[in-house]
């Protein structure tokens, strides 16, 4: 630090017009255009606001690019998981079963059996399909009737067999059709040899693998083949698309998905700008008026925010009442904006009565600004900031109500998806089908997230005490 | 003169911060004699609470560093230390008030315990003795009831008491230096000379050291018994209290007195402010901090650190400004023992 | 402190005659007679009812008859289930919601308060920022969602081990307690954390942790004497409102692990309209969350003393 710099002669002239301290080296810059540029800055807050605009596009958008109708059910596929678009095989009408009745059986043994052996040579009497798997087995001695189990796994002992199917009449009927909820997987069938009343302890196994089956008529009425066209029967036939995979009534995901943003999003959106415009009507007209009528105004605003909001919004649900064919969106929004604005209201209130109290209202009085004047150019933007901040903070905070009361059954009314009632729906077949829960529950995550991480960003960049840093 | 407690030589100090380092302490030299009072004068942000803060080692880590320099307590060096190693003068050897006391006691705990704490942390002694002591350096300080004020908490004092009560605290295990930073600016006129008042009684019962941060003159002259003038992390003239306010040897002590109003000023005349603000430490200037606001700037000023130049040997006063060189001009008011014959 | 309590009080007491008398406006906007929506009722019952409840007097009248019984603690008959008591039901089954309650509180204050403590000590590194990606998730999930996936947990952590070690449904045992208590805790303990956290740091920067350590003390003695009693205050005041939010979690929580609480009791009575069940919850309900945030109030006036001495 220390110079060892030898000054000439010259060095010492002094120096004339000075400049006297710092020049101001920052542009000004608005309210707003600071803030803007703050949030550029804050990279979770703008991936966030990105995400906000995509989910608008998705909801907005998305129906048109995909065409799909959200209720219509597509049987083949029911619980389908997300995948590649799946083929079938043409199939013509179901044909009646005719078991196998023998009628050369052999005579029941003298003794009783203690264990009655396994069936053996099991196998299907015709390639297997979703439309029905028929099996055949080869008769045991001594057997009062057979049990046929499915299991999805393999079977790991006697009692480890699966579904119990259903039982054949006698030991000479050797034949069984399974026709319940076949999905294209591998399936375990075990055939226990019964005495006609107890079950053996031996039993036989056989994996099948039903493949994707459509019949004709049906191909014709989804649209998969076209009028004229002519298809051979048991040929390739694509089916229809559901990327996202499909409901427990068959309904294409994505489509419901998109149809329940809609509901979820515009009540998220609604709402909060409906009560928050209330509460600043009402709050901005108490802290304007103040005395008895604001003590008294917000007073009630108190009580109802003592209102307990959940429970209340049940009950508000109940007492709107929903018609047949109605979806009951209207009614959430109405119980929501009753509930909400106090909040708002309050918060709208405290800055009124903060602000009026300010230097530059009073300097901007003493200027001759009118009422009207000061509140539309002083008072209102300068709450702007708050407001801002509060709307985006009760946007997913409406939507988690919304999600929550369709999952308890109080929300919008089927068959108006919305993602909170996909996940009800999800939740029953969670263990089987996880995809049905887990799609609308990380939309739901998701949506509630980037309003979150926004909401953050907005009050960082909002936040006037931040601006005289960095 | 009695011995040196405290040595400080060379102190820098940088904050890191989003925006780049902030270079807030730039090669401080000072030291503290035995039963003396130093006052380390300068405005907001001129680093002298920095300084301080990092003899104490109590500023925070990161994104604060010392990144040159030692300080020397009783030969010994306090720098660098782990908190281990630092607790063991922290709080004994030197005691801290600050600025504000109304936030700078814990809203939690009574005043008694605070102070209790100290005691029990360092002395050893129990919580009822501890709490004993509490109340006598209570009143020590002349807080009055000092036992039914002791189980009080802070926000029921008011910000004359609290800061006696900060003194107290301080004070708990007698320690050799007693480091002051700004302990009146937020407290009234009034109270202001009775904590001053206090402060003197006891340095001279306790016969402690102070180092006494202030930006107003009038504490200065009224406590110290040496001063050290900062300005842009620097210091930039040091020297007994007369030196600085008799012959002040650099433009901005000279800013500083004229601005400073007085019983002798007269009443017509306005004071004069030094225009402009400190430079931003970001990118400190090349040559003297003082340069863009100094009315007698000159070309060598801009590019070129001043030296520090002796003015007095006796009483070490020293100077950094160029106008102390033998070349340069004489300039009207300023104390130039060498340069008084050219210009 | 015996007048602010005295107070707060009465202004519970008001507080609850609103939310009575908003019960009593609902329900009677439902459209049509609520007797007539349910056809199980018989004829015999619905006179007992309408003498019971002044159906057939005017409404104002109606409104004094329901506010008085009220008053009295009674709540009525259930439509649904004959001669069985509103109060019997709620002293039946909310103990359980209560038992729920309480346990996931407790688990998320604690959890909320750890968690803050050490993501602010360990500030933008990496448990900091692991906790923080949590808490973010803890708040945008919605609690069933954590409800189904908490027993799928289970589900799958009983065919891992082989035995159903941890039950997946219903209520009775200290197992059966512990994941719905987890799942119900989990979105306010990530609110808790957050808020621990700014609170923590915030409380870092105050001149007296400043003070502190002038004064030598070490690091820990620091943390817990100076740092955490006062960082923990405002992560009380919020304590109120947040268990209105966990007592209204449960709903969902006790509708899927199958737990015999009032929240449950309350949804299905919601499905089936049991009016006299709906609005006598709906009033407990209210009680019970008014005058729990003004416990939670006064107990906040016992930890921070600049409340508790004014």
């Amino acid at each position: 630090m220390e110079s060892t710099y030898k000054p000439k002669a010259s060095d010492f002239a002094p120096v004339k017009s000075n400049v006297h301290g710092e020049q101001i080296s920052r542009p000004s810059l608005s309210y707003w255009q600071d803030a803007w540029i703050r949030l550029k800055k804050n990279t979770r807050a703008l991936i966030s606001l990105y995400i906000v605009i995509g989910l608008a596009l998705f909801t907005l958008v998305g129906p048109y690019l995909w065409q799909v109708d959200p209720a219509l059910q597509d049987l083949n596929q029911i619980s389908q998981s997300p995948a590649w678009p799946k083929t079938s095989i043409l199939v013509g009408p179901y044909q009646r079963f005719t078991p196998v009745v023998l009628d050369d059986f052999p005579a029941e043994p003298e003794e009783y059996l203690e264990n009655i052996p396994p069936p053996e040579n099991i196998r299907t009497s015709e390639p297997p399909t979703t439309q029905h798997v028929r099996l055949v087995w080869d008769p045991v001695g001594g057997a009062g009737g057979y049990n046929i189990y499915r299991n999805q796994r393999v079977p790991e002992g006697i009692n480890d067999l699966g579904l119990p199917l259903g039982s054949t009449l006698g030991g000479n009927e050797v034949s069984y059709e399974d026709r319940l909820n076949l999905e294209s997987r591998n399936y375990y069938y075990s055939i226990v040899p019964t005495d006609g009343f107890d079950e053996s302890y031996e039993y036989q196994t056989l994996e099948v693998t039903p493949k994707l089956a459509i019949t004709f008529n049906e191909a014709i009425d989804r649209g998969l083949i076209g009028p004229g066209e002519d298809r051979e029967l048991n040929s390739e036939i694509e089916l229809e698309f559901h990327p996202f995979g499909t409901d427990y009534l068959g309904r294409d995901m994505l489509a419901r998905l998109m149809q329940g943003a809609r509901v979820s999003l515009f009540i998220g959106i609604c709402a909060p700008f409906l009560f928050v415009f209330f509460g600043i009507v009402y709050g901005g007209f108490a802290g304007y008026i103040g005395g008895k009528l604001d003590q008294f105004l917000m007073r009630f605003a108190d009580f109802v925010v003592a209102l307990p909001f959940l429970l209340f919004m049940i009950l508000f649900k109940i007492a709107f009442g929903i018609g047949p064919g109605e979806s009951g969106v209207i009614p959430m929004l109405i119980a929501l904006v009753i509930l909400g604005w106090p909040g708002t209201a309050r918060l709208v209130r405290g800055q009124v009565l903060q602000i009026r109290e300010q230097g530059f209202i009073e300097a901007a009085r003493l200027l001759g600004g009118k009422n009207h004047y000061l509140i539309i150019r002083h008072i209102i933007p300068n709450t702007m900031g708050v407001i801002l901040v509060t709307l985006t903070f009760a946007v997913p905070a409406a939507i988690f109500t919304e999600a929550f009361l369709s999952f308890i059954g109080m929300g919008v009314a089927p068959p108006t998806p919305s993602w909170g009632s996909m996940c009800n729906e999800g939740v029953k077949t969670m263990l089987s089908h996880p995809h049905e829960l887990i799609f609308p529950a990380v939309f739901i995550s998701i949506t509630v997230l980037a309003f979150n991480l926004l909401g953050d960003g907005l009050t960082e960049a909002l936040d006037s005490r931040m601006r005289s840093r960095e | 003169m009695s011995e040196t407690i405290l040595e400080v030589q060379n102190l820098t100090v940088e904050f890191a911060t989003y925006g780049g380092n902030v270079k807030a302490v730039r090669g401080v030299d000072f030291h503290v004699q035995q039963g003396e009072t130093l006052a380390i004068v300068g405005e907001s942000g001129c680093g002298k609470s920095v300084t301080v803060q990092s003899i104490m080692g109590i500023i925070p880590m990161p994104p604060g560093k010392i990144t040159a320099g030692s300080a020397k307590l009783k030969g010994k060096e306090i720098l660098g230390l782990s908190a281990r190693e630092a607790n063991k003068f922290r709080g004994v050897e030197i005691g801290m008030i600050f600025q504000d006391p109304m936030t700078s006691l814990n809203p939690t705990m009574t005043i008694g315990d605070q102070i209790a704490e100290t005691l029990m942390v360092h002395r050893n002694v129990s919580k009822a003795e501890g709490r004993r002591k509490a109340i006598s350096l209570l009143e020590k300080t002349h807080i009055p009831e000092a036992e039914k004020r002791a189980a009080q908490y802070p926000f029921e004092f008011s910000g004359g008491m609290l800061q006696r009560a900060m003194i107290a605290q301080s004070l708990a295990c007698n320690p050799t230096i007693l480091i002051a930073d700004e302990p009146t600016t937020a407290l009234d006129v009034t109270i202001q000379a009775q904590i001053l008042e206090l402060m003197q009684e006891l340095q001279r019962t306790e016969n402690m050291s102070i180092i006494l941060i202030t930006h107003d003159l009038a504490v200065v002259a009224k406590m110290a018994d040496r001063v050290a003038v900062m300005y842009a992390g620097q210091v930039i003239e040091t020297g007994t209290v007369n030196d600085i306010f008799y012959r002040s040897a650099h433009p901005y002590t000279l800013g500083l007195k004229v601005a400073m109003p007085s019983n002798q000023s007269d009443r017509n005349k306005r004071l004069t402010p030094i225009e402009g603000s400190p430079p931003d430490l970001f990118s400190p200037p090349k040559g003297c901090g003082y340069f863009a606001r100094c009315p007698n700037a000159m070309k060598l000023c801009e590019d070129h650190q001043p030296p520090e130049q002796i003015i007095a040997k006796e009483s070490n006063h020293t100077s950094r400004c160029w106008l102390q060189h033998p070349d340069a001009p004489s300039v009207d008011g300023l104390h130039q023992p060498e340069a008084a014959h050219a210009g | 402190m015996l007048a602010y309590t005295a107070k707060r009080l009465l202004a519970g007491l008001v507080t609850v005659w609103f939310i009575a008398t908003a019960t009593f406006i609902a329900m009677h906007q439902v459209p049509g007679d609520p007797l007539m929506n349910d056809k199980a009722v018989s004829a015999e019952i619905r006179a007992n009812l309408e003498k019971k409840y002044g159906l057939d007097k005017p409404v104002v009248e109606q409104y004094f008859i329901f506010m008085g019984n009220m008053l009295q603690g009674d709540f009525g008959i259930s439509f649904t289930q004959q001669n069985r008591k509103v109060n019997d039901i709620i002293r039946d089954h909310f103990p359980v919601s209560a038992t729920l309650g309480i346990l996931a509180i407790v688990f998320a204050t604690l959890g909320g308060v750890l968690w803050g403590a050490l993501t602010a000590l360990y500030r933008n590194r990496l448990p900091d920022i692991v906790i923080m990606f949590l808490v973010i998730l803890g708040i945008s999930v919605p609690s069933f969602v954590f409800a189904a996936l908490g027993q799928l947990f289970l589900v799958n952590l009983n065919s891992f081990v082989g035995s159903s070690i941890v039950p997946v449904a219903g209520w009775g045992t200290i197992m059966h307690m512990i994941m719905p208590s987890l799942v119900l805790g989990l979105g306010t303990m990530a609110l808790l954390t957050r808020l621990m956290r700014s609170s923590m740091l915030e409380v870092v920067n105050e001149d007296y942790i400043k003070t502190a350590r002038a004064k030598g003390l070490s690091p820990t003695r620091i943390f817990f004497r100076h740092q955490l009693r006062n960082a923990i205050l405002p992560v009380i005041t919020v304590l109120g409102p947040q268990i209105a939010a966990i007592t209204t979690g449960g709903f969902v929580v006790e509708l899927v692990f199958a737990i015999p609480g009032l929240g449950r009791y309350f949804v299905q009575a919601v499905q089936q309209l049991d009016y006299t069940v709906i609005m006598g919850t709906t009033v407990f309900y209210g009680a019970f969350l008014v005058f729990m945030v003004i416990i939670v109030d006064i107990l906040y006036g016992f930890i921070d003393p600049r409340v508790r001495l004014k």
